[in-house]
């Protein structure tokens, strides 16, 4: 599953270097795009051979972990390899029945709307503010990508750590404020502290694509339209805000797909699920009753409906944003 | 990543003393001790190895107790288990019914070694003997203890903790109406064995049905009918009102006290170690507080015990068996209750330790041994044996917890948990038919 997230942000990844690349080029997605189809192998062979060495990660690290998730999640195994039993759909009717699993489905909603608004607006505020900084650029751009670059893990103990009510330094800062901060007591405090600790690292990743996309806006429109009598405002939503909307659409599958799967390392280091459960998203879900419990039938059930939500999000991506969400200029 | 292992081994062997080097046969025991006392296993290994020439152990720590649990289950899978494992004292029916273990008592009979089992104290004896039999070797065993600081208690114009629930609650609300702390208690990360297990042992209330497990399959929690709802009730009081505070992730609670910060913690005797290396004020620790009006009963026992896994080869077994033994030894024993905090397993280690003298150096010591002592054991206070209680404590603790803080009474999150916990254990006997 992992695999499958990062194959595709890994091409996308190329996708916005080059864009960030072709600045200022007019044709940009309908030139790359046929130049991508139009190339071929003559040799087939050949072709086969350089894909083979990732079809071979992709079926040692995807394929055979999922169908193995597939068939447990209709079994009852004993976690020592023991004994197994078939029992159908008992798993899958089970969660279905299961209100801490329906409790888990709120909360990764409201976890990942929360990600995905906080994510893309600030993206795209320090985005916008970075391409109208003539002096410097580079370094904001540099030091506005390093969260990328640092361990969820470790950001999630340092998270953790400032925010610690008894202990953590921007705790007291809000205790000052008159805040009662405290994440291990309610329930709406810890879901804003692993919001901002996923949202603090994949603001990077956003803000990338941003200012590539920002930067392959045709001047020449945005010049015309003020030319035209329209002020910033309305040439940043009339104008280049539609530009960016398959960027936007692009970033939104994106960002979901990491709320849902990438997002263990920050809750495990921050608030472990709790309190009692509140900030126990999907995939944290899968850990705590696979890895903690043993229940491997139910973790490897809810692995596959993860894994049905994910591709269902990539089958949208490919189809509306290569097709729908287009402004050809 | 058999090459890496085998690199990894080189690299042990040659870090070890010549007398190691030259040991005939290599056996791993993986662990979940950290800090301090994942320093003194690596001594206790080390004194092992040193005593004899013919077997090496190799101590590996491979996180917390889960993680621990989870590693070996991959391993046992692929077939690359270590010898010995160290699995906490809930995991004792799933290790039991796993069928992937030999029973200590078994090995050591085998092996020529006479083992006085009878002489093991007797609550940790139980918990690890099934149908007479000892089943994996009991290692470091604790039970939890009141933790206080003297200075505060001293500001507040008391000179030790009260013996019930009612005089502390007076004296915590002391402490934070005289402004001496604003922590007067801090939650432990293991509530569930102190605030809930512990507590219905020592007021002799049934947690579950059929003895608490002990008679079979089939037991079904039933603390959300007894005296611990009024106590959970208290601890929302104390949460409530500001008495009691709650560490969070990435801070051990038991480190708030150490800081000086927090005036009492209930924590495990184990915390022994960390709290005289650490605490730069007057210190002490108490039996836990019982409700007025009862004969406090026993504890019951947490920690570990050692299971040693199946598969292994004969000259393996002989070296697991070696190590048991000395482990067993009463001056090993001393050492380690010494350097740890851990309780002495034997009557005989206990004995030695009192007789020199120990407990009037340090009496703190000495509580856990005679808290776990204590009377005659009930059905109540015996201990439990319930399946998969690692995942019935997640549930169960999960619902208290919503009741702690508020999102819904306390006996509607003490029934769901009661129902929760009741699923796991139904689960886990259809995981594990037929092996009651």
């Amino acid at each position: 599953m992992l695999a499958r997230t990062d194959s595709v942000s890994g091409v996308s990844l190329g996708k916005a270097l080059r864009l960030a690349g072709a600045r200022r080029t007019s044709d940009r997605s309908g030139g790359v795009e046929s130049g991508l189809k139009r190339s071929s192998f003559p040799n087939r062979g050949l072709a086969y051979l350089l894909l083979a060495p990732q079809l071979f990660i992709l079926l040692l690290f995807f394929f055979i972990p999922s169908v193995r998730a597939l068939i447990q999640a209709f079994q009852l195994s004993d976690p020592f390899g023991g004994g197994v039993q078939w029992v159908g759909f008992d798993n899958l009717v089970a969660l279905w029945r299961s209100p801490p699993y329906w409790a888990a489905v709120r909360a990764t909603i409201v976890f990942m709307v929360a990600l995905s608004v906080a994510t893309l607006g600030i993206a795209l505020l320090l985005a916008f503010a970075a391409n109208h900084i003539l002096r410097g650029r580079g370094v904001y751009r540099t030091l506005l990508i390093i969260p990328y670059a640092i361990a969820p893990a470790i950001s999630g103990i340092v998270w953790a750590f400032l925010f610690n009510p008894s202990v953590g330094p921007l705790a007291q800062v809000l205790h000052s404020l008159g805040v009662a901060w405290d994440p291990n007591r309610y329930p709406g405090h810890a879901m804003t502290l692993v919001v901002v600790a996923s949202a603090w690292k994949q603001i990077s990743y956003n803000f990338l694509f941003l200012f590539a996309a920002l930067l392959a806006t045709p001047p020449s429109i945005v010049e015309a339209a003020a030319v035209d009598g329209a002020g910033p405002v309305r040439r940043f939503f009339a104008i280049v805000l539609p530009m960016l909307t398959p960027t936007l659409f692009f970033l939104f599958v994106i960002n979901v797909v990491y709320g849902l799967f990438e997002t263990f390392p920050i809750i495990d280091a921050t608030t472990r699920g709790g309190p009692a459960g509140a900030t126990t998203t999907l995939v944290y879900k899968v850990y705590q009753d696979g890895f903690v419990s043993l229940d491997l039938g139910s973790s490897a059930a809810q692995s596959i409906i993860l894994m049905a939500l994910a591709l269902a999000l990539t089958f949208v991506q490919f189809r509306v944003v290569e097709r729908r969400v287009q402004y050809e200029v | 990543m058999k090459t890496m292992a085998k690199a990894c081994l080189a690299l042990a062997m040659l870090s070890t003393p010549l007398g190691a080097a030259q040991a005939a046969t290599t056996v791993e025991f993986w662990h979940a001790m950290s800090g301090e006392l994942a320093d003194r296993v690596n001594e206790l290994v080390d004194k092992f190895n040193k005593s004899q020439n013919d077997y090496a152990v190799r101590a590996v720590a491979k996180g917390t107790y889960d993680e621990v649990v989870n590693s070996m289950i991959a391993a046992y899978r692929a077939k690359q288990q270590p010898a010995i494992v160290q699995v906490n004292e809930r995991g004792f029916l799933t290790m039991v019914n796993s069928g992937a273990t030999l029973p200590v008592a078994e090995l050591m009979a085998k092996e020529g070694y006479k083992i006085n089992w009878g002489d093991f104290i007797a609550p940790i004896a139980t918990y690890y003997t099934k149908d007479g039999a000892m089943m994996s070797m009991p290692f470091n065993a604790s039970t939890p203890i009141l933790f206080y600081n003297k200075d505060h208690f001293k500001a507040a114009g008391f000179d030790a903790p009260a013996d019930t629930w009612k005089g502390l609650e007076e004296q915590l609300y002391a402490i934070k109406k005289k402004g001496v702390s604003k922590c007067a208690a801090v939650l432990p990360a293991d509530w569930e064995w102190s605030y809930l297990e512990n507590y219905s042992a020592i007021e002799d209330q049934p947690y579950a049905t059929k003895r608490n497990g002990f008679d079979g399959y089939g037991a079904e929690y039933v603390f959300n009918k007894t005296k611990l709802v009024g106590h959970i009730e208290q601890v929302k009081k104390h949460l409530d009102d500001g008495l009691m505070e709650l560490a969070g992730q990435g801070i051990n609670p038991g480190q708030l006290f150490i800081a000086g910060q927090c005036s009492t913690v209930i924590n495990s005797t184990a915390a022994h170690a960390a709290v005289e290396a650490g605490a730069k004020f007057q210190w002490s620790a108490t039996f836990l507080p019982h409700e007025e009006g009862s004969t406090a009963k026993n504890s019951t026992i947490g920690g570990a015990a050692l299971w040693t896994l199946k598969g292994k080869t004969e000259p393996e077994y002989k070296a697991v068996a070696a190590f048991y033994d000395y482990l067993g030894k009463t001056e090993t024993q001393v050492w380690w209750h010494k350097a740890t905090g851990y309780v002495p397993v034997t009557s005989a280690a206990y004995a030695a330790a009192k007789a020199e003298g120990y407990y009037k150096d340090k009496p703190t010591r000495e509580i856990a041994v005679l808290q776990l002592m204590r009377g005659t054991p009930s059905d109540n206070s015996r201990g439990f044996r319930l399946g998969n209680s690692a995942q019935a404590n997640i549930a169960i603790k999960e619902e208290i917890m919503a009741g702690l803080l508020g999102q819904k009474p306390v006996q509607k999150a003490m029934d769901m948990a009661v129902e929760r916990g009741n699923q796991v254990l139904r689960q886990f006997e259809k995981v594990n038919a037929g092996k009651n």
